[in-house]
């Protein structure tokens, strides 16, 4: 399925750009997929969608800093390269401050696409694992109880057992039956390694 | 003391006149009924006057009438006796022939009414005639018919008779009177005398009686036999008949009475008396109708002294009448609003008036005294009076003399009109006239107004005198203003040919050059209507010599400008044309090394390739587009006007102005019409124009809504020289102090403008003898609009 293909999401309105990189990334084995607008980007989109996106910066009715403002409201991570003209350049970093992934100026080399493609796609694939892994330790906080997750966040926060038997007021004897459950459920042996896992989700 | 007399006799002119009288219809119809009875009386008498004049004439003749009969009969005894007489001496042989002859001769001598007497034997024939001359039959004459049948009839009874009528020799009505003679009781034969009826009645009637009455005989069959007259009396009423009972013949006498004077006398009275009376009806119509008349008159008179009283009363000018004395005699309602004074405190006073006010005695007496000598000026008196009150106000007097039916004059008509707001009216007016020529003359625009007709400056400002002369007021225009006029043929209307309603006009408005001073004018000229009502032209000249000077310095500038506003906007276009380049180049990069990623794995298709050769060529020939475009663009050419169709300048311009049009989404739309005419232009310049106001009008929508991002470009033809090209935006439009500078150099609404583009724009279109104009749209947005001359049509 396509989360597990990346594939390059290419937006242009100028057809013989669009086809013409289609060719080119084609040639090095790369899934692509076409778009004349960001509309009809943001339609076909979905949240599993892996990869990259190519975005012309220039573009009638939805210009590319505008569907980049409306994919992080979405919440998207797709890494974004875009494509500026000439004197772009200023807009384009512009939107590199704002989390864009990168820019290539026009005309470029193809081996400077290709690399800065590449670059994106393990950005992407590494950002997915993350997301997986993020996935698995946010489940198991799922399974804590209400208790048990207050305990866990005292214990994050260095706290004793003492202490946190006085903050909650309940006894020692539960606040440890309470810490061994959570080192359980969260699969985790020492404290260090629950710290580490609460931090990744955070 | 003269004066109340006069005084009082005066006053009669306006004493009220007596009521009208009730009209009684019925005071008219007694003297028509009086008469009508009169007149019936007078007929009834005259009536009975005649009814009894002809019981009288009936009597008379009654007593006449048997006075006749017994004449008649009378005579006829006596021819019967006669005969009989002679019968006897017959019957006894004593008469002889002789002594017949003797006797019967004396007889019918004194008898005139019988012509003859016979013997006749008993066949009818007759044996003896007396007397012997006599022609009225001869012996030996047999009777005939009637007479011998009376004969026999006589013979056969034995006793005398008459025979029936018969006409004598001398065509006279006869008959015969006949006497049979027996002897020993047989018939001898008989006597008969032939009497004529008329002598008869002639001799036996007086003439008298003859005159007075128609007689007519009739016989037993009611025949007429004789009459007396042949003038039938019509009026029957006065007769009587008679019967004279001759026998065998009965005959009957008519006699009607003649009317004395004739058939209309009797009704001669009444027809006096009718036609009188007529008479008398027709004097008493026309009596009414005089009255009538008079009535109506009176009325007619009534209404208009009532009409003239009220006028005298209504009216806003006060009126005083003053005797030969200077006594008032009258006042109308309007004197004594304006004085405040009753009529009766006025009539009868002589002056000093009670209105006088004391400062002005001297004056208004002086005045009083000139107007009764007849000396008063016919402009009046300008005088100051006093109200009741003590306000004191200025009125204007005029004098009239007061001039009654006989043509005397009775004394003095004084008119007065209030005259303190018109006064007050003519200053206000004096000053508001003042303060207009200061206006007028305070202007350094040269203002005149000339007559169409006669040319004649009938008006002109302090400015225009320092121009053309302080005297130029009533000078023929056309020569004053001989070196600084426009040309009749300039005019849009000729203001002669100019009616009524045409005005007010415009017929000029354009630039001129004083051909002495060399100072240019800005020259507006209407038509008007004139305070008078001619035509006037009115014209505003004002002096346009230094702005003149000041557009030609900024013409010189701008041109400058053009030349580097040439430069900047090639800068633009190629940054404009670079990026676009970016496109092809880019596809065209991308096709070669993607052929070449594939070449080198040696994991191709031929015909992929081939596409993408072919593909990457079609690029690069889209970048020699526009390469091609450019330097068009660049390349410098001095201002050229040639014919061109306006086509290929929209085409060329769009072609330029798409790359920003797709970058921008902009939806070009070019709307021209068919068979326009070619313009004579730089094709250049007015692609740079097009495209400037095409770059602008694609940039105002910059931020409007997608759908909104249209732009037209549209062409007319504005008139017989010049073409309309229009070129609209959706966009925001421009604010109102915007579209007054937009044209003015280094003014921009843009960010990163220079402002000199509409500036060089206006410059190069005017180069081109057109206009540039901007105008917002009712839909929104806004429409730079620009003229250029087109082909002129050569035979």
């Amino acid at each position: 399925m396509s989360e597990q293909t990346p594939t390059i999401y290419l937006v242009d309105d100028d057809e013989a750009m669009r086809d013409s990189m289609t060719w080119l990334l084609e040639g090095e084995g790369y899934r692509v997929a076409c778009f004349s607008s960001g509309e009809s980007f943001l339609h076909a989109r979905r949240d599993d969608m892996r990869g990259c996106l190519v975005l012309d910066v220039r573009m009638p009715e939805m210009s590319g800093l505008e569907l980049h403002e409306k994919l992080d409201a979405l919440g998207s991570q797709l890494p974004i390269i875009f494509v500026t003209g000439h004197g772009d350049v200023p807009m384009a970093v512009g939107a590199l401050q704002r989390g864009a992934c990168d820019f290539i100026e026009k005309p470029f080399h193809n081996e400077d696409l290709l690399s800065r493609i590449h670059r994106a796609l393990e950005l992407d694939s590494e950002l997915a694992s993350r997301r997986q892994r993020d996935g698995a330790i946010s489940h198991r906080l799922e399974q804590l109880t209400q208790r048990e997750s207050e305990v866990m966040q005292l214990v994050v926060a260095g706290k004793l057992n003492k202490q946190i038997a006085d903050t909650l007021n309940i006894s020692m004897k539960t606040v440890e039956a309470h810490r061994a459950r959570v080192m359980e459920k969260m699969g985790v042996r020492t404290l260090a390694e629950l710290v580490k896992a609460v931090m990744t989700v955070k | 003391m003269v004066g109340p007399g006069r005084a009082a006799k005066n006053q009669t002119m306006f004493i009220r006149p007596p009521p009208s009288q009730p009209k009684q219809a019925w005071l008219w119809l007694a003297p028509y009924f009086a008469i009508g009875v009169f007149a019936l009386a007078m007929l009834v008498v005259t009536a009975l006057l005649q009814w009894r004049e002809q019981d009288t004439a009936r009597s008379a003749l009654e007593g006449d009438m048997h006075w006749a009969e017994r004449t008649i009969e009378n005579r006829l005894r006596a021819h019967q006796d006669f005969l009989a007489e002679l019968g006897r001496e017959q019957e006894f042989k004593q008469l002889t022939y002789e002594s017949f002859q003797v006797k019967a001769s004396r007889y019918v001598e004194e008898n005139p009414e019988i012509s003859a007497i016979i013997w006749v034997d008993t066949d009818g024939k007759v044996d003896w005639v007396a007397p012997n001359e006599s022609n009225a039959t001869f012996v030996g004459d047999q009777l005939t018919e009637m007479r011998l049948a009376a004969l026999q009839e006589a013979l056969r009874t034995r006793r005398p008779l008459f025979s029936v009528d018969y006409l004598n020799a001398k065509q006279q009505r006869s008959h015969d009177l006949i006497l049979p003679v027996q002897r020993s009781s047989s018939d001898i034969g008989a006597f008969i005398a032939l009497q004529s009826l008329e002598t008869l009645l002639r001799t036996t009637l007086p003439t008298i009686f003859t005159a007075r009455y128609s007689l007519s005989v009739v016989d037993a069959r009611n025949r007429e036999v004789y009459s007396n007259s042949s003038v039938k009396p019509t009026d029957r009423r006065i007769s009587g008949s008679i019967n004279l009972d001759l026998p065998n013949n009965p005959l009957g006498l008519n006699i009607i009475a003649y009317r004395g004077g004739g058939a209309w006398l009797p009704f001669l009275p009444a027809a006096l008396i009718v036609i009188l009376t007529l008479i008398a009806s027709g004097t008493l119509v026309q009596l009414r109708r005089h009255a009538q008349g008079r009535a109506e008159t009176e009325e007619k008179l009534r209404d208009a002294y009532a009409f003239r009283q009220a006028m005298a009363q209504s009216m806003v000018t006060g009126l005083r009448a003053i005797d030969l004395n200077g006594r008032i005699t009258f006042v109308n309602a309007a004197f004594c609003r304006m004085t405040g004074f009753d009529e009766n405190e006025l009539v009868g006073i002589a002056p000093p008036y009670p209105y006088w006010p004391a400062e002005e005695f001297t004056k208004l007496q002086h005045n009083i005294d000139l107007a009764l000598a007849g000396q008063a000026p016919a402009s009046g008196f300008e005088m100051r009076i006093m109200r009741k009150s003590g306000e004191r106000f200025d009125v204007r007097l005029y004098f009239s003399p007061l001039i009654d039916t006989h043509g005397q004059q009775i004394g003095w008509m004084a008119s007065m009109n209030d005259i303190t707001e018109p006064k007050r009216i003519r200053v206000e007016l004096e000053r508001a006239h003042e303060r207009f020529v200061t206006v007028i003359d305070g202007l350094d625009t040269a203002v005149h107004v000339a007559a169409v007709d006669s040319g004649e400056i009938l008006f002109a400002n302090r400015a225009f005198q320092n121009i053309f002369g302080f005297d130029t007021v009533g000078r023929d225009s056309a020569l004053v203003t001989a070196a600084c006029r426009p040309a009749p043929e300039l005019l849009s209307a000729q203001p002669g040919d100019l009616s009524a309603d045409d005005l007010p006009c415009e017929i000029f408005d354009g630039e001129i050059q004083h051909a002495l001073s060399g100072h240019w004018y800005h020259l507006h000229e209407r038509a008007i209507r004139w305070v008078d009502g001619r035509t006037v032209r009115v014209q505003i000249a004002a002096d346009i010599t230094d702005k003149k000077r000041i557009d030609e310095v900024n013409l010189q500038q701008q041109k400058r400008l053009e030349q580097t506003s040439r430069l900047i906007t090639m800068g633009e276009m190629a940054s404009s044309l670079a990026h676009e380049l970016n496109q092809p180049l880019s596809a065209i990069a991308n096709y070669c090394a993607g052929c070449i990623k594939r070449m080198q794995a040696g994991n191709y298709r031929f015909e992929d390739l081939l596409a993408a050769m072919q593909k990457a060529s079609d690029q690069a020939e889209r970048a020699g587009k526009i390469i091609r475009r450019m330097r068009d663009m660049v390349k410098k050419s001095d201002p050229n006007r040639q014919p061109i169709a306006l086509e290929e300048i929209v085409d060329e311009a769009r072609a330029f102005a798409d790359i920003e049009a797709q970058r921008t989404g902009t939806q070009i739309s070019v709307e021209l019409p068919e068979n326009l005419p070619r313009i004579v232009v730089d094709r250049i310049m007015i692609e740079q124009v097009l495209l400037n106001l095409v770059k602008n009008a694609i940039e105002s929508m910059s931020d409007v809504p997608f759908e909104r991002r249209r732009l037209f470009i549209r062409a007319r033809l504005a008139d017989e020289r010049m073409l309309e090209v229009a070129v609209s935006d959706q966009g925001h439009g421009l604010a109102e102090e915007d579209i007054e500078k937009i044209f003015a150099p280094f003014y921009t609404t843009k960010a990163e403008g220079m402002g000199i583009g509409l500036a060089i724009c206006r410059s190069i279109i005017e180069f081109h003898q057109g206009r540039l104009w901007v105008e917002p749209q009712r839909e929104g947005g806004t429409v730079f609009r620009f003229t250029v001359p087109i082909e002129e049509e050569h035979e």
